[in-house]
């Protein structure tokens, strides 16, 4: 019985950390601090934000590109922006995509590659050169 | 999911508020809401173009703007692409009366063309043109097969050879896909002019809103006699030149 208990309790606390509560382990400089701060970003709730937003990018790729709708609501720059991390020594970013970064930790626990950084800038801007 | 309604519903409120002291005001207000107003899809009532008058522009000027697009976007440092694979957006072209060997010097770049052959051609959508008649490549949806390449009279597109990394934030790029010059879609978006036209510094290049009939570039075209090139193709480019 007391084993079964254990049991529980391991799966349940790797559970925890595959979603990354308390805190996601990557969030980013600026996510992070706005949590610190308390203030919540993801209004809709994390979950919704962890399984929706493959489709709030893509539907907002679509907006931007066809129509010039250009609002801060499910920018794929914002995301990269917001959850950068920065390596403390060099005071550099990561790319968001490195490997254990914020945009991979759980792609490569589900196996998902995303090309969007072929493409998409991987740190945040750095003004126009 | 309330709250998110709240917030889309004041959003709404606000900018129709924004609206109704735009016109009240003056016109000055009316552009200022109109650069903040990215949360409408563009329409059809205005059509971006771009006329550039080549007895002002000096030579040194064109090279300016080949280079100011390339500070933009941030095509031109590929370094493994090779003569004719490398990316150019804008190119300096040189054409020359034969009967009288006069030369004069003109950027091309993407035409914007109202009938685009390159849509046309494309299998997946991906070349596209926007309401308000600036030409784009989806790159979500380019497959690079380059039809669009020779479906273009002006050899106006670049496909992009190499791997390419620290892109410009709002101009992202990669390899395997086909890219041109985009009107500076993000800055005509925020309501300002093309990086290429921002780098001359007299009226030698205008851009604005064909259809508005108080824009500079409207009146200009009015009063000065311009062309376009290849106009026997009947495609109605944006993009006009005089002096040629
Ligand atoms: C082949 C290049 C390419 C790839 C790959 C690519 N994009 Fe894009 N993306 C672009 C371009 C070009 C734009 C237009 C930028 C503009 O007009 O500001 C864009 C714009 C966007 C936008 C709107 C601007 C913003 O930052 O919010 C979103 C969202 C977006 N892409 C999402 C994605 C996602 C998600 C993926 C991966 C599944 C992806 N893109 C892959 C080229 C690419
Ligand atoms: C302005 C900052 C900001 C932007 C922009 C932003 N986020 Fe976040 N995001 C946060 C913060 C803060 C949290 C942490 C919330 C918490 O843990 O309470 C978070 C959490 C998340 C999580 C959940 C992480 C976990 O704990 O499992 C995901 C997934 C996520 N964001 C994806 C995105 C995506 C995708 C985008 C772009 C469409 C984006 N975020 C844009 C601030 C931001
Ligand atoms: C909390 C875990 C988590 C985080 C953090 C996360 N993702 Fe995801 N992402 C997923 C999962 C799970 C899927 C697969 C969803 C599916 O297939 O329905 C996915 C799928 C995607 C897809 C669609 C891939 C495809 O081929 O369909 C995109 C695009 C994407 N994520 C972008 C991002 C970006 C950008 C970030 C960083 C800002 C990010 N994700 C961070 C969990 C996450």
């Amino acid at each position: 019985m007391y084993r079964l208990v254990t049991v529980l309790m391991v799966l349940l606390v790797g559970n925890v950390f595959a979603h990354g509560h308390p805190g996601h382990p990557n969030l980013g400089e600026e996510a992070s601090s706005i949590k610190a701060s308390g203030k919540i970003f993801h209004t809709d709730g994390l979950s919704v934000i962890r399984m929706m937003h493959p489709e709030f990018l893509n539907h907002k790729r679509d907006k931007t590109l066809r129509e010039g709708v250009r609002t801060k609501e499910g920018s794929l720059k914002g995301c990269v922006n917001c959850h950068a991390n920065k390596d403390k020594k060099t005071n550099q970013y990561y790319s968001v995509n490195d490997k254990d970064q914020f945009c991979s930790t759980c792609h490569q626990k589900v196996s998902v590659s995303v090309d969007c950084f072929s493409c998409h800038r991987t740190t945040p801007r750095k003004g126009t050169k | 999911m309330s709250k998110t309604l709240n917030r889309r519903d004041f959003i709404k409120t606000s900018s129709a508020t924004a609206v109704g002291v735009a016109t009240i005001a003056s016109g000055i207000t009316l552009t200022t809401f109109a650069a903040n107003a990215n949360e409408n899809p563009v329409t059809n009532a205005k059509r971006w173009g771009m006329l550039i008058d080549t007895n002002k522009l000096t030579e040194v000027e064109i090279d300016g703007m080949v280079s100011a697009c390339q500070q933009e976007n941030g095509w031109g440092g590929e370094v493994h692409s090779t003569g004719d694979q490398k990316p150019t957006w804008v190119k300096k072209l040189k054409v020359k009366d034969k009967a009288t060997g006069r030369i004069t010097s003109l950027p091309l770049m993407c035409q914007h063309c109202e009938e685009p052959p390159c849509v046309d051609v494309c299998p997946t959508n991906a070349s596209m043109k926007r309401e308000d008649g600036i030409v784009l490549v989806d790159k979500h949806l380019c497959i690079g097969c380059r039809y669009c390449m020779m479906a273009c009279p002006y050899d106006a597109r670049s496909f992009v050879h190499e791997d390419l990394t620290d892109q410009r934030e709002h101009m992202p790029r990669g390899k395997g896909t086909v890219e041109s010059c985009t009107l500076c879609v993000h800055r005509v978006d925020k309501g300002e002019t093309p990086a290429c036209a921002a780098s001359v510094n007299s009226d030698a290049v205008i851009f604005g809103d064909l259809y508005d009939a108080t824009s500079k570039i409207n009146q200009t075209l009015k009063k000065v006699q311009s062309t376009q090139i290849r106009a026997d193709l009947n495609l109605n480019t944006g993009v006009r030149y005089s002096g040629i």
